[in-house]
């Protein structure tokens, strides 16, 4: 009678040998035996097969394994299937029977242990931390003859088989740590999770997977570059240990294990070497046991030492391997890295100009790799951008940091009168169309109408709405044509200026506020809806007029005391200093700016809060620009600035 | 070569000045006395008005005298005769000093649209007739640019300079034909020379020799634009 036999043991071995977490290769961590947390370095796809030949006597060829793995983030999963991963056993059962002829047959039992497939999952908590698990499925088949009398008119001995299939599951869990860049560290359960069927023959139980809850530990160490040691230590007893070397594309390793249902103490040895393509890995290993493989054993010696696992235990068989993994990469290489994003501005919608010339955010930027790079920065502003809006190319020396500047274009149609807190996502791309990293912040969209209180500011105001500023003063020039038509040309410039001002203060019965202190400036389409505002205003407003029409204007930002200021606008006449006497008797009321072509032209200041007439704005004016701009020397001193609105 | 060292110097001066800077008060004066035909202007008014004896004129107002006729001013710690034939404004009637004179004079690149481009004044224009001595060129002309002239060198010669150079300056960028009058060129050029402003002397002498010029005054000239070169090769 057969009776119970022990199958356990090294769970670790794999055919490719112990290689610890190669940051080399990753065709030996598609083994689930030495890899039960799934670690993989792959950035894609990744695909391997194993083809051995078995010498048992005769040459068998298999194909043991194929393996499919994606990453996906930090994610990874894996999937193997396993046709060359069985053990078959036939032996006498120990009876036989006499058939009629007085010949005797031996009754047999046929036991198949398979592993079909496996699946696996991990998680890449960081560079340095991996957790993950591997389910694999077994397959146990127990065939035995056995002889069953039949009664009849006579005694009958029938010769029949009993068959049963026992399938289960085994899940184990494990962690891994990289201490640094030499040293790493690997703890796993060993049969944790078993769940499944079980032998329903009483006959056949004793002959299931044993399947004891171990543990086991792994630690690779890196004493030089080219060089690795790494040992695998089972609860069980049962250990590996490795050397592997690297030069260029080519590895070399040697593992030799410790089974402790093996003879002799070191049970074997797994030598292999290795090949690294740019997409491609090639392993040939072999497994060599140091005890005498071709020994028929008999039952009493399959009883007394059973096997250990289903791929290596007493009665494997020395083997020759070829690996063959891909590693298909459709994701691009990170080459650089954000290390931080600041954000220098808030976002002022309608300063779109600041934007497009001035950075509002800079981003450290790294180059993981050792040659030098360009990066294509782009951001998209959450609520205010469709895509995203690229900012000039950087250059980055190897493995250097560099500060980049990323500028937006704030739509013309982005009209939010409310301000919010939303986020800016920020992309670097060194090739392709996918970025290498993205990076996300958050910041605040001031409403179109916020203004942070910088007179230089305003002149996007004035812009934004010339398309209505146009045609409002056409439509108020178009009544006065004929007053026009009669005018010298060169006096043309005044006294449309003179007319839109008048109509201007006309429509206006309120000044909310005569400083520039305030957050909020009204475009010119909403001071006419208003009927009226304060400085800032009122100085948009009306240099917008001016503006849309062709005529020159600045704003001059009385900044007095620095907190409270005043704007008013100065305008060109386009009058020369000898033709002033056309427009006044008084040379304090105007002054000589020289253009850009070294022509001197008269200005005029016009105080935009007087809400009388054209004359009374200006003399006010003036006498504000004699007073604080040149007698008090506010020009040269910075307290009033001339800011030409283009 | 030479020139950027004076910019840079130039500069330098002007941040130092920049940081010094005050505020300069309102001037008002009293009428001492009348003679002849004197008129005033205020603030951003049209028309003149007859000065008399007793009136207060604050910084807004600018007075302008006829043929043979004055007007004398008494300030707080200032005293002004204004001559025939001059126009002043009240705010000019002040004493600075050098650094306010610096800052007063880089205004006038300041206040222009964004950049300067370097230009030669083509305006040969002749005004009036010149009757003063060659330390006071004063010209006999009722035209308003030559009144702001002859107002400036009463500035200067009532002991306000640095005033003087300001009005001047104004004079020349808002009548731009005063500009080719090469006696009030000169005699302002001088004052900055005298006050050892020899950047800004220089600046000035170099456009007036592009003038028409007279043997005397081109050799006049020349003897400062060399002298102000060696000294500033010398700093």
């Amino acid at each position: 009678m057969i009776t119970s036999i022990n199958i356990f043991s090294q769970s670790s071995f794999g055919f490719n040998g112990y290689w610890g977490l190669s940051p080399n290769y990753n065709t030996p961590l598609y083994s689930f035996e030495s890899n039960p947390s799934n670690y993989s370095h792959l950035k894609d796809w990744g695909f391997s097969f194993v083809y051995g030949v078995e010498f048992s006597g005769k040459l068998n060829s298999n194909i043991y394994s194929i393996s499919l793995s994606k990453t996906l983030g930090s994610h990874n999963l894996s999937a193997r299937f396993t046709p060359g991963y069985q053990k078959e056993f036939l032996f006498n059962t120990g009876e036989s029977i006499i058939v009629e002829d007085s010949t005797s047959q031996s009754l047999t039992a046929d036991f198949t242990y398979k592993e079909l497939f496996g699946l696996g999952y991990s998680y890449k908590f960081s560079d340095d931390l991996n957790v993950g698990f591997t389910f694999r499925f077994f397959n146990q088949n127990f065939n035995q003859e056995i002889v069953t009398p039949v009664f009849d008119d006579t005694l009958y001995l029938v010769r029949e088989s009993i068959n049963e299939d026992v399938n289960f599951w085994k899940g184990d869990l494990g962690v891994n740590y990289m201490l640094n860049n030499n040293l790493s560290l690997t703890a796993a359960s060993v049969n944790l999770l078993n769940f499944g069927e079980k032998a329903s023959n009483p006959d056949f139980k004793d002959f299931e997977i044993k399947r004891e809850i171990g543990a086991l530990i792994g630690i690779g160490w890196m004493p030089a570059e080219p060089i690795g040691v790494n040992l695998i230590y089972e609860t069980s007893s049962s250990f590996q240990a490795s050397l592997n070397a690297y030069a260029s594309n080519f590895g070399f390793g040697l593992t030799i294990f410790h089974d402790k249902l093996q003879l002799p103490y070191i049970a074997g040895m797994v030598p292999s070497v290795s090949y690294k393509g740019d997409i491609f890995e090639l392993f040939i290993s072999g497994v060599k046991y140091f005890s005498d493989r071709k020994v028929k054993h008999g039952v009493s010696s399959f009883l007394n030492k059973g096997i250990s696992n289903v791929i290596n235990n007493p009665y494997s068989f020395d083997k020759v391997l070829l690996t063959v993994s891909f590693n298909i990469n459709t994701v691009a290489e990170k080459a650089v890295k954000f290390i931080d994003v600041e954000i220098v501005k808030d976002i002022y919608p309608t300063f779109t100009g600041n934007y497009i010339n001035y950075p509002y955010a800079y981003g450290t930027v790294v180059n993981l790799t050792g040659e030098y790079i360009t990066v294509k920065p782009s951001s998209k502003i959450e609520g205010v951008n469709e895509g995203k809006i690229q900012s000039p190319i950087s250059a980055i020396a190897p493995y250097d940091t560099a500060r980049i500047p990323f500028y937006i274009i704030i739509p013309e149609s982005y009209k939010s009168e409310k301000t919010s807190l939303s986020y800016a996502d920020f992309y670097v791309e060194t090739k392709g169309d996918e970025p290498d990293d993205q990076f996300q912040k958050a910041l605040l969209v001031n409403s179109v109408n916020s203004w942070d209180g910088r007179v230089s500011n305003l002149r996007y105001f004035i812009r934004k709405d010339i398309d209505f500023s146009m045609n409002h003063a056409k439509e108020i020039l178009s009544k006065h044509k004929s007053e026009l038509d009669t005018l010298p040309n060169v006096l043309e410039i005044f006294y449309e200026a003179r007319i839109l001002f008048n109509d201007f203060v006309s429509r206006l019965v309120y000044i909310s506020d005569p400083r520039a202190t305030g957050e909020y400036v009204q475009f010119p389409n909403q001071t006419f809806e208003l009927k009226g505002g304060d400085c800032d205003d009122l100085s948009v407003g009306y240099s917008s007029l001016l503006e849309s029409i062709g005529i020159q204007t600045a704003l001059v930002d009385y900044k007095t005391n620095g907190t409270v200021r005043h704007v008013n606008v100065l305008f060109n006449t386009k009058l020369s200093p000898d033709q002033a006497s056309l427009i006044t008797n008084n040379d304090t009321k105007y002054f000589i700016r020289e253009s850009l072509e070294g022509k001197d032209e008269v200005w005029l200041p016009v105080e935009t809060t007087s809400l009388t007439d054209f004359e009374t704005a200006w003399s006010d004016g003036a006498d504000k620009f004699n007073k604080e701009a040149i007698s008090n020397l506010g020009i040269a001193t910075g307290k009033v600035e001339i800011i030409d609105v283009y | 070569m030479f020139i950027k060292i004076v910019k840079g110097d130039k500069m330098k001066k002007l941040i130092l000045v920049l940081l010094l800077a005050g505020v300069v008060p309102a001037q008002t004066f009293v009428v001492e006395s009348v003679s002849g035909d004197v008129k005033y202007q205020e603030g951003g008014s049209e028309s003149w008005v007859s000065l008399k004896a007793g009136d207060t004129v604050g910084d807004d107002v600018v007075i302008s005298t006829g043929s043979n006729s004055s007007v004398l001013l008494k300030g707080e710690n200032e005293q002004f005769k204004l001559g025939e034939l001059a126009a002043v404004s009240v705010s000019n009637i002040k004493t600075m000093d050098i650094d306010e004179l610096l800052l007063a004079l880089a205004m006038e690149d300041i206040m222009n649209a964004p950049k300067k481009i370097e230009k030669n004044s083509d305006n040969t224009a002749v005004y009036g007739t010149e009757t003063g001595k060659d330390n006071k060129p004063i010209i006999k002309s009722n035209d308003f640019g030559i009144k702001r002239l002859n107002g400036a060198v009463e500035l200067a010669g009532n002991g306000f300079e640095e005033s003087a150079v300001v009005a001047a300056r104004e004079t020349f960028r808002k009548y731009p034909g005063t500009k080719n009058i090469p006696s009030y060129r000169i005699y302002f050029a001088n004052i900055l020379y005298n006050k050892g402003l020899y950047e800004e002397a220089l600046d000035e002498y170099v456009d007036i020799q592009k003038l028409k010029l007279t043997d005397e005054k081109r050799a006049e000239v020349n003897k400062k634009t060399e002298s102000i070169k060696m000294k500033l090769l010398s700093e």
